[in-house]
């Protein structure tokens, strides 16, 4: 029952990810931030198996950011896209395979743009102007083809997003423990304040 | 002599109305369950049925049923909206396009069909039936919640053997006014204000709950059970074909056409900007 | 799950006309039922020859890199374009190489030989086998349709616009049966020193 959510709007992209840490029927922590930045303007959400998440995400980041020292600049968010899917697709056809599903979100300096990429665990890669991974997908998918747009500004994006973890607070029969939320922009990345005590009430 | 006598002594009219065995058929509302339907000649006939007929789990099955559809239903202050999609799909063989996926019971009772197409189409037939009966017996219509009950109490009869449904019932009657309830071949019976049913279910939940009220009016409620379902035929493969949309009113159901989604989903997309996911030009 | 040729769905089809060639593919990508992504395009091109990959949405992502760089150096070593008989013959051995833990793919190549002047088209299974065909070439979930489609409205010598209509009608009919495959389609029609690349818009459900 993990979320991971993605939005892209006019300049910015918002990737969140539900705080619960879960192992079996228990919570083991309310807390749990399920993102690495990998630069300034790229941001990996995880989910999937537990151990194999942080290990590839920290995996990633590491060699990400070691490119960015040898070459004195950064990899676009689609090159790196495309570096995580290739070694992700390398582990799926060796002894142990990485389960992990990935949300990549990012901000195209050069051309401008936000970007948003879709990875699963097979490393099936797809550019998309919103994603989501696991039980979410089936609520937020429907939810977001019909309120999302690709000039959307900030706020009318936190708005969608609201109505994405309100629908699964109302149907998901167990509790996420709300998300984390971090946006990025071309100035880099930073977190957002997410307010989640709503209740909210099944008609 | 006394017994031939008594032979031809009884009242004449005596023979008429229903015998004892017909008086017994009448006032049954479920068939004899020491079976009409043949079972296979086997020990488990539910386990011998699944491992003929799951196609999830075995792709190779000898029999594949219909399966894989969007069903809604929705209360609001103007009475009920049931909308459908009409896809049938074999695997991943899409069997059918139209399929009838409301079945009219009565004038004032609706049903819909998810799940087995057959076990959908003959029960909710049988059921309006039974309804008929009622009525006859009764001099009235029968209630919703009865309606519905004679349905969970025959699916729950047959629980273990392998029927597959998921149905809601809906309709309008003067005692209790519209009532719409969810019975599934499990033997839950709930009564409520909206349900989805079906393989495209949250899709159709997702677009239903952003902006249902019970204060919507007619035909903004006609359109929020049309958009609901166009999104879930859009996201679930296994959903698609056309809307069959309907209003349950205090005087009966009305339809309001069957409709294809390509006209409207693109109708949709260029006219409110909706589905901005979907490319309309190259690169 | 079922097979990996049908987790994420798609479609392909190749065919010869005269003096050109077509090749054509769904767009959908998907999970299951889910729908994922409605812009997922399974044609590749590689200077005279164009491959389309249906399967495992992982190789045929991976297997599209991995000949991008076999024909980049082939072309860096022979100072030459590939010809569509040799990327056959490419694909073949590439895909043998892994006979014992296969690409869950079945490609299709379409081009025209420079040299030659001669349309080709030919078809692979997962682990390398050439399928020759004079008349054209289907792949992926929706390919029993398509064989159907494409053995009704194939007729030999079509020119390239009547083999637009052809190869289009054959796809959008085929997936529209397919609950795995359609939401849109790429159309390439190929001529001697002109290539056409349309989008179908399709049946979104």
């Amino acid at each position: 029952m993990e979320v991971l959510l993605g939005i892209t709007g006019k300049d910015f992209t918002i990737v969140a990810a539900s705080k619960a840490a879960m192992r079996g029927a228990t919570i083991l922590k309310a807390s749990d931030d399920k993102t690495r930045a990998l630069n300034s303007t790229s941001l990996m959400a995880f989910s999937g198996e537990a151990g194999d998440t942080v290990q590839f995400a920290e995996y990633i980041q590491a060699n990400i950011q070691l490119y960015s020292m040898r070459n004195s600049m950064e990899l676009s968010p689609t090159a790196t896209a495309n570096f995580v899917r290739g070694e992700l697709a390398r582990a799926l056809r060796s002894r142990r395979p990485y389960t992990v599903n990935l949300i990549l979100g990012g901000y195209d300096k050069i051309a401008d743009k936000p970007t948003l990429y879709w990875i699963d665990y097979l490393a099936s890669l797809a550019p998309v102007p919103y994603a989501a991974h696991g039980y979410a997908q089936y609520y937020c998918l429907s939810i977001l083809d019909k309120h999302h747009h690709p000039d959307i500004d900030f706020e009318q994006g936190m708005k969608l997003l609201r109505m994405c973890t309100q629908e699964l607070k109302r149907r998901l029969p167990i509790d996420f423990k709300g998300v984390v939320v971090k946006v990025i922009t071309k100035d880099g990345i930073r977190e957002q304040e997410y307010e989640d005590d709503v209740k909210v009430a099944i008609p | 002599m006394d017994s031939l006598v008594s032979q031809y002594s009884r009242p004449v009219h005596s023979a008429e109305g229903p015998s004892q065995d017909e008086h017994q058929e009448l006032s049954q509302t479920t068939p004899p369950l020491s079976l009409q339907f043949s079972l296979p000649p086997v020990a488990q006939s539910s386990a011998w049925l699944r491992a003929m007929t799951d196609d999830y789990s075995n792709p190779n099955c000898p029999i594949k049923i219909a399966h894989g559809t969007t069903t809604l239903a929705f209360r609001f202050k103007g009475g009920i909206i049931v909308a459908t999609d009409s896809r049938a799909t074999a695997g991943n063989w899409i069997a059918s396009q139209t399929v009838k996926k409301v079945i009219e019971i009565n004038n004032c009772l609706l049903g819909t069909m998810a799940g087995g197409a057959a076990d959908c189409q003959y029960w909710l037939a049988y059921l309006g039936m039974q309804c008929r009966l009622h009525e006859l017996r009764h001099k009235r219509r029968i209630s919703v919640a009865a309606a519905s009950k004679i349905l969970a109490n025959l699916v729950y009869s047959y629980k273990g053997m392998g029927l597959s449904m998921g149905t809601m019932c809906a309709g309008v009657t003067p005692q209790e006014g519209p009532a719409l309830y969810y019975i599934d071949s499990d033997g839950t019976r709930l009564a409520g204000n909206l349900f989805c049913v079906g393989s495209g279910q949250t899709f159709a939940y997702g677009v239903l709950d952003a902006e249902y009220s019970y204060d919507l009016d007619d035909e903004a409620a006609l359109e929020l059970g049309r958009r609901s379902i166009l999104a879930a035929t859009h996201r679930d493969a296994y959903s698609g074909g056309f809307i069959n949309l309907y209003h349950v009113k205090e005087d009966g159901w009305v339809k309001h056409g069957f409709n294809d989604t390509n006209p409207i989903f693109w109708k949709t997309k260029l006219e409110k900007g909706e589905f901005s996911n979907v490319t309309a030009d190259l690169e | 799950m079922g097979s990996p040729f049908s987790i994420n769905g798609g479609a392909c089809v190749a065919m010869v006309g005269k003096d050109c060639v077509a090749i054509a593919c769904d767009l959908r990508l998907g999970m299951q039922a889910l729908t994922v992504s409605n812009n997922f395009p399974k044609i590749f091109n590689y200077g005279d020859v164009y491959l389309g990959l249906t399967g495992l949405a992982t190789d045929v992502a991976t297997v599209s890199d991995l000949f991008r760089y076999k024909v980049n150096m082939y072309r860096l070593r022979e100072e030459r374009n590939i010809s569509p008989q040799t990327m056959a013959n490419l694909v073949s051995s590439s895909l043998y190489e892994r006979r014992f833990g296969p690409y869950f793919v079945s490609p299709v190549i379409a081009g025209i030989n420079q040299t030659t002047g001669k349309p080709f088209i030919c078809g692979f299974d997962s682990i390398g086998c050439i399928d020759f065909a004079k008349d054209f070439i289907v792949s992926g979930t929706a390919s029993d349709q398509l064989f159907g489609t494409c053995e009704g409205l194939w007729e030999p010598d079509l020119g390239p616009e009547d083999l637009f209509e052809t190869v289009s009608q054959a796809l959008l009919n085929a997936v529209d049966r397919d609950a795995l495959s359609g939401w849109g389609a790429h159309v390439y029609i190929i001529e001697k020193d002109k290539v056409t690349k349309r989008l179908l818009k399709g049946r979104q459900d």
